[in-house]
């Protein structure tokens, strides 16, 4: 009889195993995932400012984004840096990409593979405050070298025409080693095969690199390219560090103005409704890729 | 041509380096120079200080900012690793009922923008009392992403073995940890590194949820000392040195792994 019943619970016990194991990350997701949406819904209806209690407003938030100037300037912020951060990376990881796999084996390229992932590991911060001090410090050969091209450092970050294009090409410059390995894998899986029977047909290297490299990275490419767009949406860390979403909001991305929202004027219910908006948005960009892929996948 | 197409590419290779490393030069060479000329670059060897080290090292209240980077990031590598293999195990190798259902919900998980969602995190974690604390900084810190990669590295593990010790009456928790997990010390090595980079550059999350000067960590504190020493370059230099040097050493000693564990996961480290 005791036996049974040990059994029984020896039985139970195995049965509950695999939730027990699958228990821990499921409980963290969904607290920090899952119950952060429902909040997010639910908060989004309501006037809310981390302090009181929040009331009871409906659409109202959802209705003010329309009229937000503020928000639109957000958006036009955002996507600016995202048409300035994409092509740049799409197009320089390429070639890079391309350049270190032909270099490979000499010691100038293994040097370049490792040096360019140097800012992909380094924080957000550092990389911020280093830069800042760069562009804004009165080294002599710093200013030196930017006078060489025209340039007054000093003013990069502190004007509203250009601060926006520097810390874009920040963001280019800290992610772009990234972007290269996961195109820099795509090349060297490319069989030798199609380079030899090239070669042997007499084509040049600008030849190889549009007609045999450039097709057979399609897939690697529209990966980099969305990655890449869903990243450059969401800037927040490079912007905070080097501006503070200034000179006069000219370089205020939605998230930024999301922190603004929610911890400088205590409008957290509205940055609720405006990042669930967001977040559709990125959402949906990431399902185009997935649909884009597939077809690729498929055309292959 | 052949030879001018040649050095070309020998000069853009050069200019990557360049580009990608100087300003770390200029980070390490600022912080060894004394702060009296820290604004004209002449340099000589003999001028090197390790005073802006010493100063640092003195302030206890930036030991304390190494120590509470430390210690989440370790925290956070131990936490990713367990669940991970747990969950990464269960989802390879057991039957259980709702086994695919689970698994695509945490799928799901990562394609959920991570800034987009970062106010919301903020409140979950207000309304349970933890901003301020070690849990807000540790908790979040697993992702999908590692649950993914142990999973797939178990899938090649050949089932045979993990039937004969089942047989011989091993227990799964046994079986895992004594089995399974030596076989896939690579991929168990992947997913730590990229947990510990991800936990120490970590930036905006830490910054949302410590208001507390002894809660911040390295990132954090890094860019507020800019304000507060804002003339001393040298020093936030030697700041920004401390808070580079970690991920960098685990880069230079593993750098293979790097380039794999981002093939391999095509997702933002």
């Amino acid at each position: 009889m005791r036996a049974m019943k040990n059994q029984t619970i020896q039985k139970m016990g195995r049965k509950a195993t695999p939730y027990a194991y699958i228990f821990p990350i499921i409980a963290i997701l969904f607290v920090f995932v899952g119950i952060s949406l429902i909040l997010g819904i639910r908060y989004s209806f309501t006037r809310y400012n981390l302090i009181t209690a929040p009331e009871w407003e409906g659409l109202y938030n959802y209705k003010k984004m329309l009229g937000d100037k503020k928000l639109h300037q957000a958006l036009i912020t955002t996507l600016t840096m995202a048409v300035i951060i994409v092509p740049c990376q799409i197009v320089l990881s390429t070639c890079f990409a391309t350049l270190i796999a032909k270099k490979r084996h000499t010691i100038l390229g293994k040097i370049a593979k490792g040096a360019i992932f140097i800012p992909v590991l380094s924080s957000n911060a550092v990389v911020g405050t280093v830069w800042k001090a760069i562009l804004n410090g009165n080294n002599s050969i710093v200013n030196g070298i930017f006078h060489v091209f025209g340039i007054e450092p000093n003013l990069l970050l502190g004007s509203s025409k250009t601060a926006l294009a520097t810390v874009a090409c920040i963001v280019i410059w800290k992610s772009m080693g990234y972007y290269m390995i996961l195109t820099l894998s795509a090349v060297l899986s490319i069989s030798d095969h199609y380079y030899e029977a090239a070669k042997m047909d007499g084509a040049n290297d600008f030849l190889i690199f549009t007609k045999i490299t450039l097709p057979l990275l399609k897939p690697a490419i529209i990966l980099n390219l969305f990655l890449s767009i869903a990243s450059s949406m969401q800037i927040f860390d490079l912007v905070y560090t080097l501006t503070g979403g200034g000179p006069s909001m000219s370089t205020t991305t939605i998230v930024m103005y999301l922190y603004d929202l929610t911890f400088k004027n205590g409008k957290a219910g509205y940055a609720m409704a405006v990042s669930n908006v967001f977040f559709l948005l990125v959402i949906g960009i990431m399902l185009l890729q997935r649909g884009l892929m597939k077809k690729e996948v498929s055309e292959l | 041509m052949k030879r001018i197409w040649n050095s070309i590419e020998t000069i853009i290779l050069l200019l990557i380096i360049l580009i990608c490393v100087l300003p770390f030069l200029y980070m390490f060479f600022m912080s060894f120079k004394s702060t009296l000329n820290a604004y004209d670059l002449h340099f000589s060897l003999g001028e090197m200080t390790l005073e802006h080290y010493r100063t640092i090292f003195g302030k206890p209240e930036i030991i304390r900012y190494f120590f509470n980077s430390l210690f989440v990031s370790v925290c956070g590598v131990l936490l990713t690793l367990v669940t991970s293999s747990l969950a990464g195990y269960a989802f390879a190798r057991l039957r259980f009922k709702g086994n695919d259902f689970f698994f695509l919900l945490v799928t799901l998980t990562m394609f959920v923008p991570g800034e987009a969602i970062l106010i919301q995190m903020y409140t979950v974690v207000r309304g349970m009392d933890m901003i301020n604390t070690f849990w807000a900084l540790i908790l979040p810190l697993p992702s999908a992403l590692g649950v993914f990669i142990v999973r797939q590295a178990i899938l090649a593990v050949p089932m045979e073995i993990i039937e004969s010790a089942r047989i011989d009456g091993a227990r799964e928790l046994s079986i895992l940890v004594k089995m399974i997990l030596p076989l896939i010390k690579s991929a168990l090595l992947t997913v730590g590194i990229f947990a510990f980079i991800g936990a120490w550059n970590s930036f905006t999350w830490p910054l949302i949820v410590t208001t507390k000067d002894e809660m911040r960590t390295l990132p954090v504190a890094l860019t507020t000392l800019k304000t507060q020493y804002d003339t001393d370059v040298g020093l936030v230099m030697a700041c920004a040195v401390l808070t580079f040097l970690p991920p960098f050493i685990v880069y230079l000693l593993m750098q293979s792994r790097f380039e794999e564990g981002i093939a391999q996961s095509g997702l933002k480290g």
